[in-house]
């Protein structure tokens, strides 16, 4: 089956698939049919790539580019977990102008650093979850064989249900329904063996938790409104401890690749791995929290089970 | 704060006492401040906050004197105010009236000690308890000269009655159970200071609602709030809903960049009319 024969067809469902390519060449060997047999077909064409990319794929597309809608993925999807609801807007606009959509995206582009390809791989999963029973769409992920860890490559085989490249088309087993709540339930990599400052926190500690951060935030390096932003997410999650999380919770902060780190723990369950990734409802009703948090901070990791809930936040520095 | 830390002509204060004889000391002061500055001063209680106030002391010691003179007037509270049907327009007619009175006589104003705890026991009163604060605290910035300690007893106003009076004070003193926030009358709208979260948010969206505001603009300067969490913005953006159902618009001045990126992240630039100002605007 060539990718032109695949194509013919409508999607008939979310259609997820990874490329896989080792130069510019085999990456635009790949994207470039699929964005042309799209726009053959009058989809709507959208390409959320690194910036390097971009203009790679501008200049290759040449007058076919002024067609495709393109975003940075750096910019739009500089913390992972704000990619979800950037293709759910999408797809939105998309399903009510009628048209079909072919969307490229990059999350896990090269110079994204570890934990940033951690969540890269859950949010591939959370695709799989958030679309499969919506409306049909095509995804096509680059990822760069060459640049990227082999591990994360290998991740990308099992959340997407087919694959290209150089070897050609593979239609890999579904990714299993379970696969989702595996990954959002597994811990995160335990934190270096450096000197962590933290407390415990419930009802009335808010005001000191926020203390508490505003004084980390600043050490590490930060000020004006970098601070107040990470005071604002702390805040936000400590508070989801103390509301929805048993009552209490526990906040560390440390140091970590480049980056400061808080993480809030609390003995709560969220069962739905899709917290926080979903654009806010077009009303006044509550739950806005986790999204916030997402939009402010540079990497946010949540993972959830049954044993408690860990929300870890980045800052770069 | 054990004694009014500021004393000015608008002064609102709200104080938060145990027993008549602690909180004494502190009207006796804040009457003092008053006389000080040639203003008439009113003294509202009931039978044993009024004879703790005659008791001897070093500040204000001849009350008996100034009650004689006419400086002082001493109240019983169901003299000044009507508690069981309680009327804030009538209220506000009876104040005016004696700060007019106090200003004809050669006063430059009036000051008032007022122990509204009658009031804050009434029965589901809170709604109006909070719109008399409201009203009165726009008479006090904008009035013929009148400033105010509004004083409840605790232990025997409900927690929630107490929290949502002394919100609406721009100056509180109580060493607990009061909301991190206050809403008061300022510079032709309404002011909010201290912390918005999740904890207080449907607190201060009440105090919001309740506020006697009027007029198509509804100015909320925010420039003197510590913390507002995604609750407080809600809260927000919850008035600014209700506002505009009556034709009025929230414009919210004074507003850092932090918050206006959070407003527009929450969608509240789209589900609402507000306008948004910077501070320095």
């Amino acid at each position: 089956m060539t990718a032109s024969t695949v194509a013919a067809r409508p999607a008939a469902r979310f259609e997820h698939s990874a490329h896989f390519y080792g130069d510019d060449h085999e990456f635009l060997a790949g994207v470039v049919p699929f964005v042309r047999e799209g726009l053959a077909a009058d989809d709507a064409v959208v390409v959320v790539e690194p910036a390097r990319r971009l203009t790679l794929l501008r200049e290759a597309l040449a007058d076919d580019a002024a067609a495709v809608q393109f975003h940075d993925m750096a910019a739009v999807g500089a913390n992972p977990a704000r990619i979800l609801a950037v293709w759910q807007e999408i797809v939105a606009q998309q399903v009510a102008a009628g048209r079909t959509l072919r969307g490229v995206g990059e999350p896990a582009f090269v110079g994204r650093r570890e934990p940033e390809l951690l969540e890269c791989h859950l949010h591939e999963l959370l695709l799989n979850h958030a679309f499969d029973s919506g409306a049909p769409w095509r995804l096509l992920c680059p990822y760069d064989e060459q640049g990227l860890p082999p591990a994360v490559c290998d991740g990308a085989r099992a959340t997407h249900p087919a694959w290209s490249g150089a070897t050609g088309q593979v239609h890999g087993p579904a990714v299993p329904g379970t696969a989702v709540q595996a990954a959002f339930s597994a811990p995160l990599p335990a934190p270096p063996r450096t000197p962590q400052r933290g407390r415990s926190y419930r009802t009335g500690d808010l005001p000191a938790v926020r203390q508490l951060v505003a004084e980390n935030a600043r050490s590490w390096g930060l000020s004006g409104e970098r601070v107040e932003a990470l005071v604002l997410a702390a805040s936000e999650l400590a508070t989801n401890s103390v509301r929805h999380g048993g009552g209490e919770g526990a906040l560390s902060a440390w140091r970590d690749f480049g980056g400061g780190v808080l993480e809030f723990t609390d003995g709560g369950h969220l069962t739905d791995p899709l917290a926080g990734r979903r654009a806010p409802s077009k009303d006044l009703a509550g739950g806005r929290g986790l999204y916030l948090v997402n939009q402010l901070c540079d990497l946010v990791q949540l993972r959830s089970s049954p044993a408690g809930t860990t929300v870890r936040v980045t800052t770069w520095l | 704060m054990d004694r009014p830390a500021v004393a000015g002509p608008a002064d609102h204060l709200c104080w938060v006492f145990d027993d008549a004889s602690s909180f004494a000391p502190v009207a006796r002061q804040f009457l003092a401040d008053g006389l000080a500055r040639g203003e008439r001063l009113l003294f509202v209680g009931d039978a044993e906050g009024i004879d703790a106030l005659r008791q001897p002391a070093t500040v204000l010691p001849d009350v008996g004197e100034l009650v004689a003179r006419g400086v002082l007037h001493v109240v019983p509270v169901d003299g000044a105010y009507r508690t069981g049907q309680f009327d804030a327009d009538r209220q506000l007619e009876f104040y005016d009236g004696a700060t007019r009175r106090a200003v004809a006589d050669g006063y430059t104003g009036l000051r008032v000690v007022a122990d509204v705890t009658p009031l804050a026991v009434d029965p589901g009163g809170e709604a109006d308890l909070v719109r008399w604060e409201h009203l009165a605290d726009d008479f006090f910035a904008h009035g013929p000269g009148m400033s105010a300690m509004c004083a409840y007893r605790r232990g025997r106003v409900d927690p929630a009655v107490l929290a949502a009076a002394a919100a609406v004070h721009p100056q509180v003193h109580a060493p607990d159970d009061v909301p991190p926030f206050r809403v008061w009358f300022d510079d032709g709208g309404l002011a909010v200071a201290g912390v918005l979260d999740a904890f207080d948010a449907d607190h201060a969206l009440r105090v919001l609602l309740a506020s006697h505001v009027a007029g198509p603009v509804v100015r909320l300067d925010v420039s003197r709030v510590e913390f507002v969490d995604a609750a407080g913005y809600r809260a927000l953006a919850r008035w600014a809903q209700a506002l505009q159902a009556r034709s009025a618009r929230l414009c919210l001045v004074g507003t850092s960049r932090l918050f206006r990126r959070t407003w527009q992240v929450l969608g509240f630039d789209q589900l609402t009319d507000a306008i948004v100002e910077a501070a320095g605007s």
